[in-house]
């Protein structure tokens, strides 16, 4: 019994540091990039690099009101804000007869919209680039949210499928009470479902605000998001490492918020439903 | 969808003018008698091999040793899924400097193990595989968040009737764990196969495609094609091949999707 003892303790702590270890792999550059933001100019290229310095927001005052970074920031939060809320607008709805109406080519329509997800979005890109720039919506906001929408849309509509499918029939308990099928949905169906769909909404935001390809494509000067704004830092010959790191912090905060939110969603959301963490 | 089809048959030239002119299939045969397209198929397929195979091994091997512990699982669960949260082209960003010469993290832990110091993205040799740690760096913790989920929805009565009748670890590994795992192992590995063959933000910004072509994936050749040398219809056509090869992958997917809906 003593020698089982022995070999479970050394097993625990080579799990621990295996974990570690990895975690740390994980972890260090983030933590460097971290750093490097609130590092005054001279020390940011030290080598090696010095840890122990007087942290400043300088950098963060540069990117966001020297450099404009703030329009970049209005920018991506007025995209994703549409590209959230057009999205759950047409996606609930449709997600809803998805779950519970009986029709024709159900499934091939489900399997179509997941694909949607799937294709490459170079080859949507070019395509896209032709149409907007017609259109005379390029560098507009419009242009953008509306191919935003072509990937947000099944994303909100597998999610909430799976969501809807989930819960009980409460809606039809309530239409045998005498409430019309709309009416059903908004007093009883939607309370319910609250929190699938702010998950759902918060995913669909991270997406949205992380997207690059589209939007290195179909914006110019005035509608830049975050993303493309890291560019003007790395075109240069010299490139500005703190001012940088400060950008992708603004970017990268905000979405770890949100994961960390919605940890329990993120499986689901990712899997298109597939695989739900218990 | 449709509108990306037309223009494959298309003159690029001639758009926007009252004739539009129809080239047939001469848009695919300048694509495929291109030697970069060639060069970038085989340099996508190694890299989605890798990008998939590593990150799979490094994420299941994770999610299960973290079903080993019984304290701090919470705060492991953080750190590994947070990667994934971060935007690629801040994530290309962030190991862009990790590898500069001069100032990146990595000579400096470098010259504490007695190497020799490196600059990977500059040659070609190693610029492939240094994009693809940071790709794996990403996404490892992709598949380590659907495995954890997988493997904690496991039901528990199998492995008890397997204790009881004295079956060793390694023996429960393969007969009940993999078994019960292979939907989600599947789902895992389709979802990081498309990404995979998708990835454009991540390299373009570390090397955009160079030095010499040595890291420029499809993707980055139908970007390049359309938008650097304006040959937007020839660009649209090797999109569409590329389309088919992810087709295939979604092909077998959604074989095994209609039997889940």
């Amino acid at each position: 019994m003593k020698n089982f003892n022995k070999t479970s303790y050394i097993k625990i702590i080579l799990i621990y540091l295996i974990l570690i270890v990895a975690s740390s792999f994980f972890i260090l550059p983030m933590l460097a990039a971290f750093v490097t933001a609130f590092k005054p100019g001279p020390i940011q290229m030290s080598s090696p690099p010095i840890w122990i310095f007087e942290p400043t927001i300088l950098n963060f005052e540069k990117v966001l009101f020297g450099k404009g970074g703030i329009y970049n920031l209005i920018n991506s939060l007025i995209v994703t804000f549409f590209a959230v809320s057009i999205s759950m607008c047409i996606g609930v709805p449709a997600a809803y007869s998805l779950a519970r109406l009986e029709m024709r080519g159900r499934k091939q329509l489900l399997a179509w919209i997941i694909s949607l997800r799937m294709i490459p979005p170079v080859v949507v890109a070019l395509p896209f680039f032709v149409i907007i720039t017609k259109t005379g919506l390029y560098d507009t906001y419009i242009g953008l949210i509306i191919t935003y929408l072509t990937f947000s849309i099944p994303m909100v509509i597998w999610i909430m499928r799976g969501y809807f499918s989930k819960t009980p029939k409460l809606e039809e308990a309530a239409m045998i009470d005498g409430c019309s099928r709309l009416q059903a949905l908004r007093k009883v169906l939607l309370p319910v479902a609250m929190p699938g769909l702010a998950a759902t909404s918060l995913l669909v935001a991270m997406v949205a605000w992380n997207e690059y390809m589209l939007a290195l494509i179909l914006t110019g000067r005035n509608t830049a998001t975050l993303p493309i704004a890291t560019l003007r830092y790395v075109t240069r010959i010299r490139v500005e490492w703190g001012e940088l790191f400060a950008m992708n912090l603004i970017i990268a905060v905000p979405v770890l918020l949100i994961a960390i939110i919605i940890r329990k969603h993120l499986v689901s959301g990712l899997t298109f439903g597939l695989v739900e963490q218990k | 969808m449709i509108f990306g089809l037309y223009l494959c048959f298309v003159d690029y030239k001639s758009i926007g003018k009252e004739e539009i002119i129809y080239v047939g299939f001469d848009n695919f045969q300048a694509v495929l008698i291109d030697d970069i397209f060639i060069n970038s198929i085989t340099i996508t397929f190694f890299y989605v091999t890798l990008s998939v195979s590593i990150s799979f091994i490094f994420g299941f091997g994770l999610a299960l040793i973290l079903q080993q512990i019984k304290r701090g699982i919470s705060i492991f669960h953080l750190i590994f899924i947070a990667p994934m949260a971060i935007a690629p082209p801040v994530v290309g960003l962030l190991w862009k400097w990790i590898y500069n010469p001069l100032f990146g993290l990595l000579n400096p832990i470098l010259m504490f193990f007695g190497f020799p110091q490196q600059a990977p993205l500059a040659s070609p040799d190693t610029a492939l595989i240094a994009v693809l740690i940071a790709d794996i760096w990403q996404w490892t913790s992709l598949v380590f968040l659907i495995m954890y989920a997988g493997i904690s929805g496991l039901p528990k009565q199998p492995y008890e009737a397997a204790q009881i009748d004295g079956a060793g670890k390694i023996f429960i590994f393969y007969k009940i764990t993999l078994p019960l795992l292979t939907p989600i192992i599947f789902v895992a590995l389709v979802l990081r196969t498309v990404d995979a063959f998708r990835t454009f933000d991540l390299v373009n910004v570390m090397t955009a495609g160079g030095p010499a072509l040595s890291t420029e994936l499809l993707s980055l050749y139908v970007y390049r094609v359309a938008f650097k040398f304006f040959q937007l219809t020839q660009g649209v056509a090797a999109g569409h091949l590329m389309l088919i090869g992810v087709g295939i992958i979604l092909g077998i997917y959604f074989k095994y999707l209609y039997k889940e809906l």
